[in-house]
């Protein structure tokens, strides 16, 4: 057996090693995140960007001698492009169309762009954008002025909404002011704080860990104990045990069923199937891609139920061996929801399978959806061990936890849109944890972008919070197992 | 010969039995509502302190019920006591069932790692003495059969080649474990005898006196939680049968 101390516990712990690898690691995923991350780690969407108002009618007939002028300011750091809503009076019109974004203040041309008058046809959205984003009209009065060169009865008109009336908004027609707005929306982007000072924020973290390393290791020289160095030492000495217990797991799921490891394969890839032909022909839905959208869907909760359903009778399950040998109470939710992590893996082929067959195109965001599975491992990990917890003391927990499993199921977009959700249900969404990984995980695989920064901190938050939560009550309750099994 | 490797100060083991054992939710709201939640309280070890030495062999004799395997169950750390601590240096092999965690889906082989992952052994030692173990289970090319196979002598020795494999500082057994047929009884009862000889530190339970006379030096006498006597094995034992 290895060197051991009289403790039992192994001595021989290379901390420089270990903490230099895990620098390195940090580093590493530091700068790797920079690179795959992209545009999006430095802008957002803006949240002071104009939505266009509802069309209620045709401004004036859009002659020669009329010029339409919108008054108006938005909030937006990167002003990209400004878009309206034009009505053809159903026939078919002559004569071009100017848009022309102005600064107020002095009258420069910031936007234009002509548009033929035939082609436009009716409730057509135009929409002329800036070559570079426009960066110095932050909430600074701005002039949209719509003109064209065509004569009555084969002219446009731009949409108007008689009712709409924003702070700082007007709208004059040759100058003469009239009630409404003119209906055009104005997009563009923010900058964000992480992606400013990315380099300087990483930095900071990373001295933090070298001082946290450094007075571990200080600590461990002279004899103290340290929280890192028994779990690493915890690590150590349980990895093997770990191991087998996963590889058991794994083997006996396989071993009696003919097909073997391609269940894990076929499962998701027939659910999907099924639930792409129920979904695409009775209920039609627009979604771009959604065979990817589905299975997607389909192997994220899949995992997650399945690790919540093993992990619930971790404890349980294995009460001979708990009530005969000593190891650490956590290993076996822990095990069990690392073997559904290994099918997850598994399931994940499948998945990409249908990414490619469908036509995905993959950015390199898609290797972010890796940080958003993790961020699930740890969710139901902390998850499982809460409701293992409650399963030693109440055996319904079970049934309590099927009904809710399907509950779940139900509130989050697996396999419908996220925009057929009435207004009074969206928040069913907004307090379901899923919603945020699954969210996240198709916007780096369908979408091909990374989402927004804070958006990785919401997702660590809630992985993190229910791991503790979790591990708390294990911890508190653990030494009572042993008695209700 | 002097060292203390166990030390078991004042533990009190108490266990919070709900009279009927509730474990729902549905019935335990309702009893609840209802007022009729009754707990006893039923002390298993009340204040047991003794110490054992390195390579002393310590007998625990009682009757049932007296807290024998719950004082082993505590010292292997299965069971955290109520108040009390026990202090254990050396790496504790609790022999107090074989073949913990076998799984009859794996083979032999497969089961020879789980059982000793689970029993606390490291990968380099089990790769080292894997030969050992098949050769002492005398179980030959039976080992890569899944163990749902083997009869329930063959499915012993291998648990008991496992567990008696390792050379433990401090080995807590819970009767003699002879397996098999006699002459798989014959050698495992050696192999066991050796174990418990060879200056490691053992914590005997048995019923049967005769086996504490031959391989304890001293004994401690539970009775209903506590310890009645505690002494030189021939004092104790001589005692104990004449009560």
């Amino acid at each position: 057996m290895a060197p051991k101390t009289k403790n039992g516990d192994f001595p021989v712990l290379n901390l420089k090693k270990i903490f230099f690898l895990a620098l390195s690691a940090y580093v590493l995923l530091i700068v790797s995140f920079y690179f795959l991350a992209g545009d999006q780690l430095h802008f957002r969407r803006s949240r002071g960007e104009l939505t266009m108002p509802t069309a209620e009618s045709g401004a004036v007939e859009l002659t020669k001698d009329v010029l339409v002028e919108q008054t108006f300011q938005a909030k937006i750091q990167r002003l990209e492009s400004i878009a309206v809503a034009w009505s053809a009076y159903y026939r078919s019109n002559t004569g071009t169309v100017a848009m022309e974004l102005l600064r107020q203040s002095d009258g420069a041309v910031l936007m234009h762009a002509d548009f033929d008058a035939a082609t436009i046809a009716e409730g057509q959205v135009l929409s002329m954008a800036a070559e570079e984003p426009i960066e110095s009209v932050y909430a600074e009065p701005l002039v949209l002025r719509v003109s064209a060169d065509s004569v009555s009865g084969s002219a446009v008109a731009p949409f108007i909404n008689t009712q709409e009336a924003r702070e700082g908004f007007s709208l004059s027609v040759n100058g003469a002011v009239v009630p409404g707005m003119l209906c055009f929306s104005a997009s563009g982007t923010d900058y964000i704080w992480t992606g400013l000072h990315y380099w300087s924020f990483s930095a900071a973290l990373g001295i933090a860990l070298v001082l946290l390393f450094l007075i571990v290791w200080l600590r461990h020289r002279k004899g103290k104990h340290s929280y890192l160095i028994n779990a690493l030492i915890a690590m150590r000495k349980y990895r093997f045990l770990i191991r087998q217990l996963v590889a058991r797991d794994f083997k006996i799921k396989y071993k009696r069923s003919v097909l073997g490891v391609f269940w894990s394969f076929l499962n998701p890839l027939m659910t999907m199937m099924v639930q792409y032909y129920v979904f695409s022909t009775i209920f039609k839905n627009d979604i771009p891609h959604f065979a990817a959208y589905l299975i997607i869907g389909t192997v994220m909760f899949n995992f997650f139920s399945e690790a919540c359903g093993m992990t619930l009778t971790s404890i349980l399950g294995n009460a001979s061996l708990i009530t005969k040998v000593y190891m650490p109470k956590y290993i076996y939710p822990l095990t069990r929801t690392l073997s559904s992590a290994v099918n997850l893996s598994i399931s994940l082929l499948p998945a990409l399978i249908v990414c490619l067959a469908t036509g995905v195109q993959f950015q390199k965001s898609a290797i972010l959806a890796l940080y958003f599975f993790a961020a699930l491992i740890v969710f139901s990990l902390g998850l499982g061990m809460l409701l293992s917890t409650s399963m030693v003391f109440f055996r319904d927990t079970q049934f309590l936890w099927n009904v809710l499993n399907m509950m779940w199921m139900y509130a989050t977009p697996i396999f419908y849109p996220e925009t057929i959700l009435p207004d009074n249900l969206k928040f069913v969404l907004q307090i379901n944890p899923l919603y945020y990984f699954l969210k996240s995980i198709r916007m780096c695989i369908l979408d091909g972008v990374s989402p927004e920064p804070v958006v990785y901190f919401q997702c660590i938050m809630i992985a993190l919070g229910m791991l503790l939560i979790g591990a708390f009550v294990f911890y508190r309750e653990q030494n009572k197992f042993v008695l209700y099994l | 010969m002097s060292k203390t490797v166990i030390e078991v100060k004042d533990v009190t083991m108490n266990f919070h039995m709900n009279l009927d054992k509730i474990l729902s939710l549905k019935e335990f709201v309702t009893r609840k509502l209802s007022g009729k939640l009754a707990y006893q309280d039923f002390t298993a070890l009340d204040h047991v302190s003794f110490s054992v030495k390195k390579g002393e062999t310590l007998g625990l004799i009682g009757r049932n019920g007296a807290g024998k395997s719950t004082m082993l169950k505590v010292i292997a750390g299965i069971l955290k006591p109520t108040k009390g601590s026990v202090v254990c240096h050396g790496n504790v092999v609790p022999m107090l069932e074989l073949g913990s965690g076998f799984d009859v889906d794996l083979t032999g082989q497969e089961n020879i790692f789980l059982n000793g992952a689970i029993l606390g052994y490291d990968e380099e030692f089990l790769r080292g003495k894997y030969d050992e173990i098949v050769e002492f289970s005398e179980l030959g090319q039976f080992i890569e059969m899944p163990i749902r196979n083997y009869s329930s002598g063959m499915l012993a020795r291998l648990a008991f080649s496992v567990a008696s494999v390792v050379q433990p500082e401090i080995l807590i057994v819970d009767e003699i474990l002879a397996v098999g047929d006699a002459a798989f009884q014959e050698k495992s009862r050696k192999r066991m005898m050796e174990l418990m000889g060879g200056g490691t530190t053992v914590l005997f339970v048995s019923h049967s006196i005769e086996q504490i006379r031959q391989m304890c030096q001293r004994v401690v006498w539970l009775e209903f939680g506590q310890i009645k006597e505690i002494g030189l094995t021939e004092a104790v034992c001589s005692a104990y049968e004449s009560s």
